[in-house]
Formats: structure tokens, C-alpha cells, sequence
């Protein structure tokens, strides 16, 4: 420090044109706005915060609301609307199933993204469900973990020398994805492991016959439960069945020989009750079952599932697009559930939208517009195609719920702003539930 | 107001000119200074300008109490009584009462960091380290000093106050540039790596372990130990530059902590200004130094506090009991070492061969990695689900990095390489700034400032050390 001046020149000159060529950001030309300082910024340097009450703000979900008109109307239940009919097939099952008619089975296909991979929000459905109307068996199941995080809730599973084929990632070339959206190829020696906690009757292989399509068995500790060649003259989705003894709840599938092509399992009781499958693919879009699901195999997966309800939860992957979502998201899905009602006409079809979703702004957890945007052409393309739609933004409390539930103790979503943690999920599969069955209920009166 | 934040940087370069057009007259420019304090501390709440200014006043007192009874109870009494307020300044904006909570009057800043301060001066002052400072106004701007307040460095008093006695001194063109350098390369540690890495990866890991292979946990733990040390350092190099611009040095916080060859050695590095404190007023407080048995508890009684004040909970008395056994353990090594050798030990000297004292850094780095998952996690049983994830991973040797972007490897690469590197490349760096022209240099932190924008759209996360 050895200047003379007063005010130190140099510095003082570095920091004036800062301030210039700040003020000057957000004026620059160009796609995008820049912040910069500003008279607002001063301002806001110039608040002193009073105190106030501290906002806690309990969590409720709303009643539904449709941005425009749509063609049919809504029944009154707390955001889930759906067209008179439109969810009969789901309703009757779950009747014929709530009044244990002999082998009424409710089945439930789950589409969805991350959360669904990890079976959150799905367990919890699933859970509640077959506490009130019966377990039917666990559902479907992949192969192997394509990613740290899959798994079901009460199954353990593992699986060696598989190379794995995710639609949304690694792609089959040939669109075969099966049931789930992930293809397992494996040769001899590839295994995959199921520890079950319940007993089942019966476990379903679901594979592709092809041509020079090689072996696989499955045991269950010393007992074999069969083999299959699955050498075919074409190539086509195939489904084996293996009935399960009495504690039997160890699985071990094993290729023999050659190589072979899988998809996963399904596990049954073979007693009514409801079955809830969750079908997760990481980093899913709509438009993955599009144009990665190959229509004639998906199409044998889903008929010989034949569901009473299929949900489709997409959407947060896709939130982050307003342009895409303004143009071609519209169409896709309406293309997808069209595919879906082709191959399984009778199933009820339900669209239900993401969680919400944060960004940070200026220090606080905010909602992106395009997430609106999204959950509006979600809500216009379900009442256009007569299918429910169950509005889980707003049912966890609408724009800002993530921010809040980020604040709460414990936490109920992780620091990524998107994925709920399990106190979370649970609170929005308990919302999936209620509305589900508020619905059912009134229906049946 | 955090200095991530633009609204810091108005009131710092209003403060600025202010201050340097006034600093002539001693007077009305440590009453900005003091002014300008408050007003930091009214931005966290209002509660601030009566708890701060109530307590420095005690301690100002307290302290002309004790300098003028050199000896007696009275003199402990004093002492103790500065202890009670501090630390009980510290629990009361850690568990505020709840009848304030209902009130709507929330403490979201911790004092911890003004009341660590507060003590260094009582503390000196006790042991006939420091003199009362004579000026209540330069006592109560050094205590209140807004750089230091969210995070330190927490600077001793009596090192800051002779500071405002600056007649015939002003501020150079080198140390002007080095503070807007520092403040620049802070934001550039916070935003663009220690936000990065947090945000992609490291907090959706530490949240929930076991969604993640065990390649992808261990890629998040040395994701943390860089997030860590950027938004610490990062903080430290803004309040410093913030400082250095009215003309006041504050301590160096971090000297790139991993690469220190043993844990002592590390502790030197790693926030020094704590160390220094945890050395200073509670290490050497403990009773026993002499003996054969003592110091090495000491160390460990010593880090277990350190680990606490973080929060009171298991995970940080493991930390701070890790980290006490580990240099009880080195110091017991080194005592056998010198009994053998009949060499006093030196932990400081750097002995041994390249490879010895590369595999020395690596070791000493991996035993602060393991550490900082206890500091990370939010209980013990996450804590070893992380090092079970990991475990697995190399008893099975399965790594599976799926959800490792490039992005994040190359941000977490250049995080190490940053660290790693030579010293003498960022003191060139801050040369090579202090040459450039001044428009230039605010060309360049204004394309900072867009970079920063480009590259993390989700604004600034708390720095982690502001809530300790």
C-alpha cells in the first residue's frame, strides 16, 4: 500500500466499468437474457427483510381444474378426471376382484421414468391396493438391474453377463424391448437371480423365440423348474411358465446353452387380488415408446398381459422442452395411446402427469412454465383420447410443491428437485390411491 | 446476503468508493465500516441488531474488566462470563426458542463464526496476549466485520484492529486487482465446480445410497471432497477480496489441504483459521500437556468438539473423533519414530523419498476422504450404506458408472488438476490479472458472471459452511 491517491484509482476504474458492463448485460442481443446489475439489484441490496409470521403451509390436494373445455365431463374427484366409461374396464375388474370371485385378477401396467425404475410411488400404490382388494402376485419384473437403483419393492434380484439394451439408452436396432422396455441378451453361463419374500404359484419367462436361439433353465435351489429351447423358425416375443412349490422363493435362471434374448419375469399367486407391475425405464419420454418399441412385439406383450388399467406416467424428462412440447409432444402422445388401445381395446388408459419439478431462482425452488405446459397438453390430449387423467402436480400441492416439500423435515424429495424421497413417494402413491379409489367409489354407487 | 449473490456486490462497491473517499477521517469511516456491518446482519434479521451489538458490548467491557485486574477470580470470573455469553450466542441461534419460531422471528445466520471471533479477543486479552482495544467504534467493526460473518475466516481481533489505524496508507493498484481476482476466482470455485459437482451428483448420491452403484457413490465422495473444498475456499477467497478491498488483510483460509503428507500436516491446510482456534483456545487449555498420556487424548477431545460444533449428532462426533484418533496416531508414531532414531520429530520438515511422500499425500488423502463421508451424511446408518455401496463395488469388482456424466468427470477432473497443480501457476494467475488493464479486468469478470449463468442455471446453493 504505497500510493498517494486518495481513492485507489486503478481499482476504482475495475469496478465502475463492472458496473457498466454489467448494466449492459441483459440488453445483449441474442437468444438469451443475461442478468446483470442492475437499479433492481440495488433495491434488493437495499431490503431489509421485517419479520412476519413464518409460512408453513399444510399440503392439500385441490380440487381438479381443466384449463379449456373438454368434451367430456369431468366427475367430481379431487384431480383425477375421466370421461363417463373411459375407466369402467378398471372398475369392474376391481369389483369382480373386491367381491373374490375365483381367479379375479386386477392388472395394472405402470409406465413411467426414474422413479417408477426404483418402484417409488408404485410400491406404495401397490401396497394399498392389494391391502384392500388381495394380492394377486407381484407382476413384472426385468431380467437383471440395468440400473444401480432398480428394484422391487419386496424382491431382491441380481443378475451376471447380461448385456442390457435399455429403449431409452443402449436401444435394441431391432425395437424388441418386451413388456418393460429393456432387452437382455445373454449367453451360457449368464444367470439372474429372484429372491422372493412371499410364496407364489406360478413364474412367467417372457423371451424371444428366434432362429439358433439358445437355452435357459430355471431352479429354484436343487429343484429345476424346467427348461426352454427358445430356437424358433421367426422371431417373436414368447412367454414360459413355471409353476412354484411352497417356498420356493428363490429363483435362479441360468442360460444353458448358445444364446439367448429376455425381457423379465411376471410372478402370480393365482388367487384374485390385484396385481400392479411397474414398468420403469430410466430417462423414459413418451416418444421412447414410439419410436423404440417395435409396435408388433409390444403389442404381443401387452395382449398377453390383457390389463384392466394402464398408466402412463410421463413427462418429467420431457418438462424441460417447451418448444418440443408446443410442437411434437402433443401428437406422440396421442400416438402412443392409440398404439395402446389397439392392442389392448378393452384396458382402461390413464395418463398421469409427473410430480412437480424445481429450479433454482435467484435462491429460491421454483416450478419451470414448460412443466405447466406439459401437464395442459397432457390434460387436453387424455379428455381427447377418453382417458383418465390423474393430475399428480397438482394433487402434491401445485407450482412450488417441490420447493416446499425440499423444506420440509424430513425431507420428502431429493437435492436434484425431481425424484421423491421415500416419505415422498409415499405421499403422493397414498394421493394416486385415494383418488383411484374415490373414483371407484362413486362410480359404484 | 450471501457474496454469491449480485446484491452483495452493490452495497460492496457502493461501500467501496464510500469508504475510500472518506477513510481520511478515522472516525466517520469506521462508522460506515460499523454501519455497513449492521446492516449485513439486519439482511438476516432484525433480531441481529440487538443480539450482536449487546454482546460485543459485554465482551468489550468484560475485557477492559480484565485488563484492568491483571490477577484474581474476578479476572476468571470476566472469562468466564465472555464464554457463557459466546457459547450460549451460539446454542440460542442454533435451537432458537420456539416461542420466537411461532413469532415469525427466525435466526437463519449462525453466530458461531462472530462469537468464535468475540472469544479470540476475551481469550487474549486473559492470557495478556492482546490489549484491550482502546476505541469501542474499531473494537465493534472488527468484530462485526461483514466479510467474516457467514464463514470466517474467523480473524482474531486483535490482528484487525490496528488494521483501521491506516494513516499515509491507502490501497495499491496490486492489492486492488488481487482482491477483485480473489473475488472472481471464489465465484469461479463456488458456481462452476463446487455447485456443479453438488448438483450433479453428489447430493442425489448422498440423499439415497443405495440407488447408486458402488462406482457411482465412490465418484460422489470424491465429488464431495472437491465440492467441499471449492465452496469452502471459494467463500473464503470472496471475504478476503471483500476485505482486501477497504484495505484489510484478513488470514488465509486453505492451502491446498490435499496435499498435505499427514494429518497434522493437513490440519495446517484445511481451514486454518479453525485449526488455529482449536489449537489456540481449546487444545492448549486442556490440562495435562506434559504428561505421557494426555496430549493424545487431548487431540481426540479436541477434534470430537471441533466435529460437534458442526452439529450436535453422531456423524460429526465420528468425524471429529476420526480425525482426533488419526493425529493421536501420527503423534504416537512419530514419538516411537524419534525414539528410535534418536531424531526429534518433525512433522513440518518433509523427509523421504518422491514415492515415499506421494504415497504419504495419497494416504492422508484418502483417511480425510473416508472422514468426510461421516461430515456428509445425513445419519450413521447413510454414512454406511455409502461405504457398503462401495465395499460391494470392489468385493465384487463391479463398476458401474452409468450415472457419472462426462461433464462431471471432466468438472471433477479439472477440480483435482486445479488442486493438484502447482501454486506458482494461480500466484501467475493473480500476476498476469494485476497487469491487465483495468477495463479489462472487468471485461473479464463480467464474462465470469455469464459463465457462470451458461453454465449453472439453477443459481447459487448455500454455502455449506454457513450453517456450522
Amino acid at each position: 500500500m504505497n500510493d498517494t491517491s486518495t481513492l485507489p484509482r486503478r481499482t476504482a476504474l475495475a469496478i465502475g466499468a463492472f458496473a457498466i458492463f454489467s448494466a449492459a448485460l441483459p440488453y445483449l442481443p441474442g437468444p438469451r437474457r443475461f442478468a446483470g446489475l442492475g437499479l433492481d439489484e440495488f433495491k434488493l441490496a437495499l431490503a431489509i427483510p421485517l419479520p412476519k409470521a413464518a409460512e408453513i403451509r399444510e399440503i392439500k390436494p385441490e380440487p381438479a381444474t381443466i384449463a379449456k373445455p373438454a368434451p367430456l365431463e369431468p366427475l367430481a374427484t379431487p384431480n383425477l378426471t375421466f370421461a363417463p366409461g373411459s375407466l369402467q374396464t378398471f372398475f369392474a375388474a376391481l369389483e369382480r376382484t373386491g367381491n373374490k370371485e375365483p381367479g379375479a385378477v386386477t392388472r395394472i401396467l405402470h409406465y413411467g421414468d426414474s422413479p417408477t425404475t426404483a418402484d417409488s410411488i408404485t410400491s406404495d400404490v401397490r401396497r394399498l391396493l392389494q391391502g384392500r382388494f388381495g394380492d394377486a402376485g407381484h407382476g413384472f419384473l426385468l431380467i437383471a438391474k440395468p440400473w444401480a437403483w432398480y428394484g422391487h419393492a419386496g424382491m431382491k434380484l441380481d443378475g451376471e453377463g447380461w448385456q442390457i439394451e435399455p429403449a431409452s439408452q443402449a436401444r435394441a436396432v431391432d425395437g424388441f424391448h418386451g413388456l418393460g422396455g429393456v432387452s437382455f441378451r445373454g449367453q451360457a453361463g449368464a444367470t439372474s437371480t429372484v429372491g422372493l419374500t412371499e410364496d407364489h404359484t406360478r413364474v412367467i419367462v417372457y423371451y424371444v423365440a428366434q432362429p439358433g436361439g439358445g437355452d435357459f433353465a430355471l431352479r429354484s435351489g436343487e429343484v429345476q423348474l424346467g427348461e426352454v429351447h427358445t430356437a424358433a423358425d421367426e422371431k417373436k416375443p414368447a412367454f414360459a411358465e413355471f409353476p412354484l412349490g411352497p417356498g420356493q422363493r428363490n429363483i435362479e435362471l441360468r442360460v444353458t446353452s448358445g444364446s439367448v434374448r429376455l425381457f423379465g419375469y411376471r410372478f402370480d399367486r393365482g388367487n384374485s387380488g390385484v396385481q400392479y407391475s411397474s414398468l420403469g425405464v430410466n430417462g423414459a419420454q413418451v416418444q421412447m415408446a414410439l419410436r423404440s418399441f417395435e409396435v408388433g412385439q409390444w403389442t404381443a406383450a401387452l395382449q398377453h398381459e390383457d390389463p384392466d388399467l394402464v398408466v402412463l406416467n410421463y413427462g418429467t424428462n420431457e418438462s424441460i422442452y417447451p418448444e418440443y412440447i408446443a410442437k411434437q409432444y402433443p401428437e406422440e402422445l396421442r400416438k402412443v395411446i392409440l398404439r395402446i388401445r389397439q392392442a389392448v381395446p378393452r384396458a382402461s388408459v390413464l395418463v398421469m402427469s409427473p410430480m412437480d419439478r424445481g429450479v433454482l431462482e435467484g435462491g429460491e425452488i421454483v416450478t419451470p412454465p414448460a412443466l405447466l405446459q406439459l401437464i395442459d397438453v397432457q390434460k387436453r390430449i387424455a379428455a381427447e383420447t377418453g382417458c383418465a387423467f390423474f393430475n399428480t402436480f397438482e394433487a402434491m400441492g401445485g407450482a412450488g410443491t417441490m420447493g416446499r416439500w425440499y423444506h420440509m423435515q424430513p425431507r420428502l424429495v431429493s437435492a436434484d428437485f425431481i425424484h421423491p424421497l421415500p416419505q415422498g413417494a409415499a405421499k403422493v402413491g397414498t394421493l394416486f390411491e385415494q383418488a383411484l379409489l374415490q373414483a371407484y367409489e362413486s362410480a359404484s354407487r | 446476503m450471501l457474496p454469491t449473490s449480485p446484491e452483495y456486490y452493490c452495497v460492496v462497491a457502493v461501500l467501496f468508493f464510500a469508504f475510500w473517499l472518506v477513510r481520511s477521517k478515522q472516525v466517520p469511516a469506521l462508522a460506515l465500516i460499523l454501519t455497513v456491518n449492521l446492516f449485513f446482519y439486519a439482511r438476516w434479521g432484525l433480531i441481529y441488531l440487538a443480539l450482536v451489538p449487546l454482546a460485543a458490548t459485554c465482551d468489550f467491557f468484560l475485557a477492559r474488566g480484565m485488563s484492568v485486574r491483571p490477577k484474581g477470580k474476578l479476572r476468571s470470573f470476566l472469562l468466564l462470563l465472555s464464554l457463557v455469553l459466546n457459547i450460549g450466542l451460539i446454542a440460542f441461534c442454533r435451537y432458537v426458542p420456539g416461542y420466537l419460531t411461532a413469532a415469525g422471528i427466525l435466526l437463519p445466520l449462525s453466530l458461531s463464526f462472530y462469537a468464535f471471533q468475540a472469544l479470540t479477543y476475551t481469550l487474549d486479552v486473559y492470557r495478556g496476549d492482546a490489549k484491550p482495544v482502546a476505541s469501542y467504534l474499531a473494537y465493534l467493526s472488527s468484530v462485526t466485520f461483514f466479510p467474516t460473518i457467514v464463514a470466517g475466516p474467523i480473524t482474531r481481533v486483535a490482528s484487525l484492529a490496528p488494521q483501521w489505524n491506516w494513516k499515509g496508507k491507502v490501497l495499491s493498484s496490486e492489492d486492488g486487482s488481487r482482491a477483485l481476482f480473489l473475488i472472481g476466482l471464489g465465484l469461479f470455485k463456488k458456481f462452476l465446480i463446487a455447485d456443479y459437482l453438488a448438483a450433479n451428483l453428489v447430493n442425489r448420491v448422498f440423499d439415497l445410497p443405495s440407488l447408486y452403484s458402488g462406482g457411482e457413490v465412490l465418484a460422489a465422495v470424491y465429488g464431495y471432497s472437491f465440492q467441499l473444498y471449492y465452496d469452502f475456499s471459494g467463500y473464503s477467497d470472496m471475504a478476503i477480496g471483500s476485505a482486501l478491498l477497504l484495505g484489510i488483510r484478513l488470514p488465509a483460509n486453505f492451502n491446498l489441504p490435499y496435499l498435505a503428507e499427514n494429518l497434522p500436516d493437513f490440519w495446517r491446510r484445511w481451514h486454518i483459521s479453525f485449526s488455529n482456534w482449536l489449537r489456540d483456545y481449546l487444545y492448549f487449555a486442556l490440562p495435562g500437556p506434559r504428561t505421557k498420556v494426555m496430549p493424545y487424548l487431548n487431540l481426540i477431545i479436541t477434534m470430537a468438539i471441533g466435529g460437534l460444533w458442526h452439529g450436535i449428532g453422531w456423524t460429526f462426533f465420528i468425524w471429529g473423533v476420526l480425525h482426533g484418533v488419526g493425529l493421536a496416531f501420527f503423534r504416537l508414531w512419530q514419538a516411537l519414530r524419534s525414539g528410535m532414531t534418536g531424531k526429534p520429530a518433525a512433522a513440518k520438515k518433509q523427509t523421504g523419498t518422491l514415492a515415499g511422500r506421494v504415497f504419504a499425500r495419497l494416504l492422508t488423502f484418502h483417511f480425510v476422504l473416508l472422514t468426510w463421508i461421516f461430515f456428509r451424511a445425513s445419519s450413521v446408518d447413510a454414512a454406511l450404506q455409502v461405504l457398503s455401496q462401495i465395499g460391494n463395488a470392489f468385493a465384487r469388482q463391479k463398476f458401474a458408472f452409468d450415472n457419472v456424466t462426462p461433464a462431471f468427470l471432466a468438472v471433477l477432473l479439472i477440480a483435482a488438476i486445479a488442486h493438484f497443480a502447482p501454486a506458482k501457476r494461480f500466484e501467475s494467475g493473480g500476476v498476469w490479472f494485476s497487469r491487465t488493464p483495468a477495463v479489462l479486468q472487468a471485461a473479464a469478470l463480467v464474462l465470469l458472471t455469464v459463465a457462470i449463468q451458461l453454465v449453472s442455471s439453477s443459481g447459487a446453493a448455500p454455502f455449506i459452511y454457513s450453517k456450522f
